[in-house]
């Protein structure tokens, strides 16, 4: 069927950020462009270099390294070789230099021997990097989680960039990290060596966030698919993106994470609620992706509970709100008999039906146990905690019509003054 | 332009280092001396990074190296180390053995500093004579806490049949008055060579010589020389950008600038001012809670409760508290907050990392955040 065709065509494309982040090639002053620039330049004059790349997570800087190393691959056969290390893996100086070691090893095709000491590593790194800068092959370090490699001695980047100071060798060291002030972290000797390139991973404008969308979700024409159906999506799709109701999904989206890979994700929910029948998307689709995206999960568990726990819970707020720091069942049944002396209200129930209740609030783990080593004790006298806070109580007093007037009166004279 | 940025490179040796020549003469100098005289010497020499020391101290083993030929004394050997590469730092002594008894067989009982100490006592006939140059590449690493291995090391030029030179380089100025306060009263303190940040006149003059004119930011070569590479590329995508009208040939202070800027100018205002808007505001309750009062801590917890009212008060609807400890998150790994541990989330501590004047001026054109941040 068409639609499924569409649907799967769209989601291999989310899935895959060669393809997403592929939107952004042709921007001239983007950062694709000026780190292509930056290695091949190293590449043609047979020189080193460094460059920093930061941004928040998810905005595309290991994608955007991994399509440049392999274009470049491609365009100079050969002469390129990749080192990568990650700073998670590779923070301690013994275990990066093996690594370094033992990638190098599997690049060039030499034997690797396990039993080789640190010194043995580092010698073997720096007579690699002379002798493939006598022959002319570069090689590209790439370095993940660079802000954890700064912890430390920081001696691997130090003989790194070290060596690459000496003019027989030809290398790019490119960092990659999410802390934004990664270079301040340097050591004032690895900074001296270190050239202050950075490249900034900024959020989207607005003409990039369209663009983007249109580069995702735009069928193209060359799919086995009638071109009837494909011109009608498209025309639907934009349609879509024009709206501005859509607009405002957008909005609120990007005002908690502006980053593509949260995009993605969005997409992909609003994708999965395509109309199979007409297949095509909807409005109403991207609507529900984006509350399966923000979702309250203290609130979902509110939704099936009865007056009487929800009585329990305002009466636990209460107690909390007047600095009581640990209450039990007794004290809560305490307040609850003061309110419906008080109030007279008719949900006036006993000592049993209250604590079955009680026992439902603690499975749901909508309240919970203090401590768990005092089970000695009877449930009664247990110092339990409330998990919600105020302001979801009142959210899901307020979305719940059966719930009669005096509760929310209950919560908002304590609570909110 | 390509040899241009090939001269300005900073692993280009040039020919002759200009604007050293004093410090090299001095410890010139003092080598010579010593060779003649056929004694052990120590020489220090601080600086800050950038400053030319290791390659003067390169230089200087090159002009010895041949002078030691020329003259018709005896041989010359030479030891360079660098401190960064040491696992441990009294593996020092252990290289230094191997250098100078490269063909006997060590003695497994003795250290290898109690066996130099060995060697330096005693005449021994199949060293004699020969000089041994060792330069000592960031010497700072080999500080512990008792300062042991600095000590022995550069006793060990006191020794009366030790035939070595030391030179040992670091960035502490003050190196031999706060660790080597004993060898003063054993009146044996290295000679100390001193190498200032460069002048603008003196990097002018380096840069001269390397070919252009430039305005020198600090006295760190290597950032001069990188900013010079990266104005030749501003230049360069200027150039590739053909919509320009005119073709600037030569770098301007306009290209300097902008290459200026990019490395020096900290990002940490445009970084406030890119992020998503409700990272903003946790930003700006994080700045209201702590106005006023010195601490910069709190908790999750509470941020949350000043986030929430800070919603409120300019009506934007606030997010969930899943999405709120995913915020703290993001914000944390981008170096602007720090989160501690903790079983609960709410009870996770969180401290400011940034200034606050930062983060006021960041929003001080936004007049939505200015309300947020004026409305006690």
């Amino acid at each position: 069927m068409a639609s499924e065709k569409a649907l799967d065509c769209l989601r291999r494309r989310l899935c895959d950020s060669s393809f997403v982040y592929s939107a952004f090639k042709s921007t001239p002053a983007g950062n694709y462009s000026k780190l292509k620039f930056l290695i091949s330049n190293t590449i043609t004059e047979a020189c080193n270099n460094s460059v920093l790349l930061l941004g928040p997570r998810g905005c595309g800087k290991g994608a955007v390294v991994d399509m440049i190393l392999e274009e470049l691959k491609d365009e100079f056969p050969e002469i390129i070789s990749v080192v990568r290390l990650n700073g998670l893996l590779h923070s301690d100086d013994n275990f990066a230099v093996k690594e370094i070691a033992r990638q190098l090893c599997m690049e060039h095709k030499l034997l690797f021997s396990k039993m080789a000491s640190s010194d043995d590593n580092s010698q073997f790194m720096i007579d690699m990097l002379r002798e493939c800068g006598l022959a002319h092959k570069m090689i590209i370090f790439v370095l993940e989680e660079f802000d954890l490699f700064t912890q430390g001695k920081q001696r691997l980047l130090y003989s790194l960039l070290d060596a690459m100071q000496t003019l027989t060798s030809q290398s790019v060291v490119i960092g990659i990290s999410c802390r934004l002030d990664a270079d301040q972290l340097l050591e004032k000797r690895v900074r001296s060596r270190f050239s202050h390139r950075k490249l900034l991973f900024t959020p989207l404008s607005t003409e990039d966030m369209q663009r983007l969308l249109e580069h995702l979700l735009y069928l193209p024409k060359n799919l086995s698919l009638p071109s009837k159906y494909v011109k009608e999506f498209n025309s639907n799709v934009n349609n879509i993106l024009g709206d501005k109701k859509f607009k405002e999904i957008l909005d609120v989206l990007s005002s908690v994470d502006n980053t593509i890979s949260n995009i993605c994700r969005f997409l992909y929910h609003a994708i999965s609620w395509m109309h199979f029948e007409s297949g095509s998307l909807t409005l109403d689709g991207f609507k529900n992706a984006l509350s399966c995206m923000q979702r309250q999960p203290m609130l979902d568990k509110l939704q099936g509970a009865s007056v009487l726990e929800f009585y329990i819970l305002v009466c636990m707020n209460r107690l909390g709100s007047r600095e009581q720091n640990s209450f039990n069942f007794n004290s809560i049944m305490k307040e609850y008999k003061a309110i419906q002396d008080a109030y007279k209200t008719s949900d006036n129930y006993s000592w049993s039906v209250c604590l079955r209740a009680f026992e439902h609030l603690i499975e749901r783990e909508l309240i919970s146990f203090l401590d768990n080593r005092m089970r000695s004790l009877s449930i009664e006298y247990r110092p339990v905690r409330l998990l919600l806070s105020s302001q979801e109580l009142h959210q899901g007093l307020k979305s719940n019509s059966f719930c009669p007037a005096i509760l929310l009166k209950l919560l908002n004279h304590e609570s909110y003054r | 332009m390509k040899a241009v940025k090939q001269a300005l490179h900073v692993a280009t040796v040039p020919s002759s280092v200009v604007c050293r020549e004093v410090e090299q003469k001095k410890v010139i100098e003092f080598c010579k001396a010593c060779i003649e005289q056929e004694k052990a010497g120590s020489i220090y020499v601080c600086g800050c990074p950038g400053t030319g020391k290791t390659l003067s101290i390169n230089k200087v083993k090159e002009q010895l190296l041949s002078w030691s030929k020329e003259v018709g004394l005896q041989p010359l050997e030479s030891l360079a180390l660098n401190c960064t590469s040491l696992t441990n730092t009294s593996e020092i002594f252990s290289k230094i053995l191997e250098k100078l008894n490269s063909s006997k067989k060590r003695k497994g009982r003795l250290t290898p500093l109690q066996h130099l100490q060995d060697l330096f006592c005693q005449r021994s006939s199949s060293n004699s004579g020969m000089m041994l140059l060792i330069i000592i590449d960031e010497m700072d690493y080999l500080i512990t806490k008792d300062r042991a291995v600095l000590h022995d090391l550069f006793m060990l030029t006191t020794f009366p049949f030790s035939r070595f030179i030391l030179i040992g380089i670091a960035n502490a100025i003050d190196l031999a008055d706060r660790f080597l306060q004993r060898l003063k009263s054993l009146n044996c303190e290295p000679f100390v060579v001193t190498f200032c940040a460069y002048s603008k006149d003196q990097i002018v003059e380096i840069l001269q010589q390397r070919l252009m004119k430039v305005a020198a930011a600090s006295g760190d070569m290597r950032k001069v020389l990188d900013a010079c590479r990266t104005a030749i590329e501003v230049l360069e995508t200027e150039l590739r950008d053909s919509s320009t009208k005119e073709q600037p040939n030569s770098v301007t202070f306009d290209h300097m600038d902008v290459a200026l800027s990019k490395a020096f100018k900290s990002p940490k205002v445009d970084i406030i001012k890119s992020l998503p808007q409700h990272q903003q505001i946790i930003l700006c309750s994080m700045v209201k809670l702590f106005r006023g009062s010195k601490k910069n801590a709190t908790t999750i917890g509470e941020l949350n409760k000043s986030y929430l009212e800070t919603c409120k008060t300019v009506h934007v609807p606030a997010v969930g508290s899943l999405e709120f400890t995913e915020m703290c998150r993001v914000l944390s790994d981008q170096g602007l907050i720090k989160l501690g541990q903790s079983k609960q989330d709410r009870l996770k501590r969180v401290t400011l990392q940034i200034d606050i004047l930062d983060i006021s001026f960041a929003f001080k054109d936004i007049r939505f955040f200015k309300n947020c941040l004026e409305d006690y």
